[in-house]
């Protein structure tokens, strides 16, 4: 082949390549508010989960092209870490997924950067009318709605009651038990298991748990500002009493619980029936339950009738939000008004994604419940909540990381509670300040 | 050596007056190599330099900040423990790496029967060394209900959860790596071959004991070998990644006993929004295996032995 040929072969080649990325970015930047293409579009919509949630959202999506012929929802479903990985990349590279699976932890680093659309701009596709305005407000920074809240969650305790049975170790009333009521029948449990079960399986590893302990004792994580300001003694007093539980035997040894605390729920010293007592988000009952094939029960967090204001509280478990970028922001809009809106996609969804925010909806499917669906809906009816804490701010996503790490060193006692909360709090102030 | 002759035939004169023609029709060839170098290494290479002097959160563009990053990584301790890691992590898996690679070697360089089917039964863990599928593994052999603590609970000894406990963690990627020494011992089979038999033969009329001939014979004869393994290795090993990736989920937990100084600037950079940092820190731990190679070579002249 004459060399010549070659080289104008490659200019083509290379010219139109540039010109179709031009094309390409020209596309970009329509509003919200506009009317829906008539020409066919493709959504591309990203979500974490298991296995059961990807095969509901399939569902959900199929429901969704079959109303709207014209439109294409392309799903990429990833597991937790992964997924934020593969979302920081694909955004950075300007090719972030239409529809959005947003969590508490990063809504205000994704959002204060500009990455998230204002879905308030899209109201003329997407209805929020059926939510509680404090539903509303934790998927809101600066009055912009930068995702919608999709399920709620209370931190809860867990209890397996055929452990409690077996033992013959008393339920307690979670009306009025206390932290020292925690201990006691976990070590009750832990002397009658001989080893092999334990009372309690310590917990430590993600923000839920340290949020509840910090509001018992009229303290927060984070003031309104966005600085971390839980006081250090709160924050050792936490650490102290988890450090105790698993010197006294009433928590598995450290390796072992930081072992099971960073495998899957199903490896969780509850869904394996070794320990007796667990902290999960209520909406986990029903994998839970699944899992050990045992009773379980949800209990309020102990120590909440002695503190001055109950330390529990409605998290959104998930928002949905849209790409500041999306070529289709309307679609967009549309697909998830259908997942927040539509009864028949809730009747799908169910609770897999938490006691749905949207409150006709949650009253919609409350008589289609499996008996641990509808207890973990009966719990968040009836447990007493304040207002939910500040959203995670900017800079901060990387908090659950951070409690894990000073929690090992806690528990292997490398450090002390004590130095363990200034270190904390400094650092997740610098990583903040830094953002 | 064999290889080290090839590369200097190739750089003879000859090889300069070959016909332009030739030439082109070789870079013809060389192109798709060519353009992934450039566009998929060299071109993210020099970006990754550029980048070591912003502040960049991969989502706004990036803002110049000249040495901020420089002078954070003085105070930075997560960093100083992610290097003290790494440095342990190197200085104890490459030697015992190699001397399990030599002392293979040896013995199947003896005209062992099948030598075929065990070199390549030790050399297929270094294919799969690297690999998540191992690094699983892993993790459930060294779990607290794993292959290593049943073992033990035979013999009576009571184990716990290797990996999850931040004393023995890093010594568990240690083994893992130990255990990929098919790769350097395959080059010390083939540096073994090379060492004529006459000189151990000669060797063994005088009298000399077989530590003797290891010592007076093999070591220098093999030592170029040796140090090419060695330098090689120590990279290798620097830019470990998906042992600890994949064994402490991503964490370099517990409580960062496994956080190689590649895991850190990947944590800064993808977890924690700060590519600009982790750029800088990807040109920091370059300066370090450049180090660590630069004095390799200078101890070279030293020990090295070359033969032709």
């Amino acid at each position: 082949m004459p060399p010549h040929l070659t080289r104008r072969a490659a200019l083509v080649a290379l010219v139109s390549l540039t010109a179709g990325t031009a094309l390409a970015a020209c596309g970009g930047g329509s509003d919200a508010s506009q009317d829906l293409s008539d020409e066919p579009v493709t959504l591309r919509f990203t979500w974490w989960g298991s296995d059961a949630r990807h095969e509901r959202t399939r569902r959900v999506i199929e429901l969704f092209q079959k109303a709207h012929p014209t439109i294409t929802v392309t799903g990429e479903f990833k597991e937790w870490n992964g997924y934020w990985d593969s979302l920081a990349t694909t955004v950075a590279a300007n090719d972030a997924p239409d529809v959005i699976q947003m969590d508490e932890l990063y809504l205000a680093s994704y959002a204060e950067r500009g990455a998230l659309l204002d879905l308030g701009t899209a109201r003329r596709h997407l209805t929020t009318a059926d939510f509680d305005a404090d539903a509303l407000a934790t998927g809101a920074i600066d009055g912009k709605q930068y995702g919608l809240p999709v399920g709620l969650a209370i931190y809860s305790v867990v209890v397996n009651t055929d452990l409690l049975t077996r033992y013959g170790v008393a339920l307690p009333d979670d009306a009025t038990w206390t932290w020292e009521d925690l201990t006691r029948l976990g070590a009750q449990v832990s002397r009658a298991g001989g080893g092999t079960v334990t009372g309690v399986q310590a917990w430590g590893f993600d923000t839920g748990g340290l949020t509840l302990w910090a509001r018992q004792a009229g303290a927060a994580l984070y003031d309104d500002a966005g600085d971390v300001a839980i006081p250090p003694q709160v924050l050792a007093g936490y650490w102290q009493y988890l450090a105790d539980l698993t010197r006294q035997g009433i928590a598995p040894p450290a390796s072992v619980t930081v072992e099971r605390a960073s495998g899957a729920l199903d490896q969780s010293g509850l869904a394996t029936n070794a320990s007796a007592f667990a902290t999960w988000w209520n909406t986990q009952l029903t994998s839970l339950a699944t899992a050990s094939g045992s009773q379980l029960r949800l209990l309020r967090f102990p120590g909440e009738a002695q503190s001055a204001t109950p330390g529990a509280y409605y998290k959104p478990s998930m928002f949905w939000s849209v790409s500041a970028r999306s070529r289709h922001p309307a679609e967009a809009a549309l697909f998830v008004d259908f997942l927040a809106n539509n009864e028949e996609a809730a009747a799908i969804l169910q609770t897999d994604r938490g006691v749905p925010a949207n409150t006709k909806i949650r009253n919609a499917i409350a008589g289609q419940l499996s008996p641990t669906d509808r207890a973990a809906l009966e719990y968040l009816d009836s447990v007493p909540v304040t207002a939910p804490p500040r959203v995670t701010p900017k800079g901060a996503s990387g908090v659950e990381a951070i409690l894990k790490r000073y929690t090992e060193q806690v528990l292997f006692g490398r450090t002390t509670p004590e130095q363990a909360a200034k270190d904390f709090i400094a650092e997740l102030q610098r990583e903040i300040d830094a953002a | 050596m064999s290889a080290l002759g090839e590369l200097r035939r190739l750089r003879a004169p000859g090889a300069r007056t070959r016909r332009h023609r030739d030439n082109r029709a070789a870079f013809l060839f060389l192109s798709p190599w060519f353009a992934g170098l450039l566009l998929i290494t060299a071109g993210p290479i020099a970006v990754s330099f550029l980048l070591g002097f912003t502040d960049y959160n991969l989502i706004q563009p990036p803002a110049f900040t000249g040495l901020d990053n420089v002078t954070r990584m003085l105070s930075d301790e997560r960093l100083h423990q992610s290097l003290g890691v790494t440095v342990t992590y190197v200085l104890v898996s490459v030697p015992l790496q190699l001397a399990c690679a030599l002392g293979l070697a040896m013995l199947l360089d003896r005209g062992l029967r099948g030598l075929a089917f065990y070199r390549s039964a030790f050399y297929l863990p270094s294919l799969l060394g690297s690999s998540v599928a191992i690094a699983v593994l892993w993790r459930q052999i060294f779990g607290a209900d794993g292959l290593v603590n049943q073992l033990l609970d035979v013999v009576g000894v009571a184990g716990r959860g290797w990996i999850s406990d931040p004393g023995t963690a890093l010594s568990t990627l240690v083994v893992l790596n130990v255990w990929t020494f098919g790769a350097p011992m395959v080059i010390f089979l083939a540096g073994l071959r090379q060492i004529p038999v006459m000189y151990y033969e000669a060797a063994a009329v005088d009298g000399a004991s077989r530590w003797t001939q290891f010592r007076r014979i093999t070591v220098p004869l093999l030592s170029p070998i040796i140090f090419f393994n060695l330098v090689l290795q120590i990279i290798h090993a620097f830019q470990s990644f998906t042992q600890a990736f994949v064994v402490s989920g991503g964490s370099g937990g517990p409580s960062d006993s496994t956080l190689f100084a590649t895991l850190y600037l990947y944590q800064r950079g993808f977890n924690n929004f700060d590519m600009g940092y982790a750029s800088a820190l990807a040109w920091l731990l370059l300066a370090i295996i450049a180090v660590f190679t630069a004095v390799n070579f200078w101890a070279a002249k030293y020990w090295v032995f070359y033969d032709d």
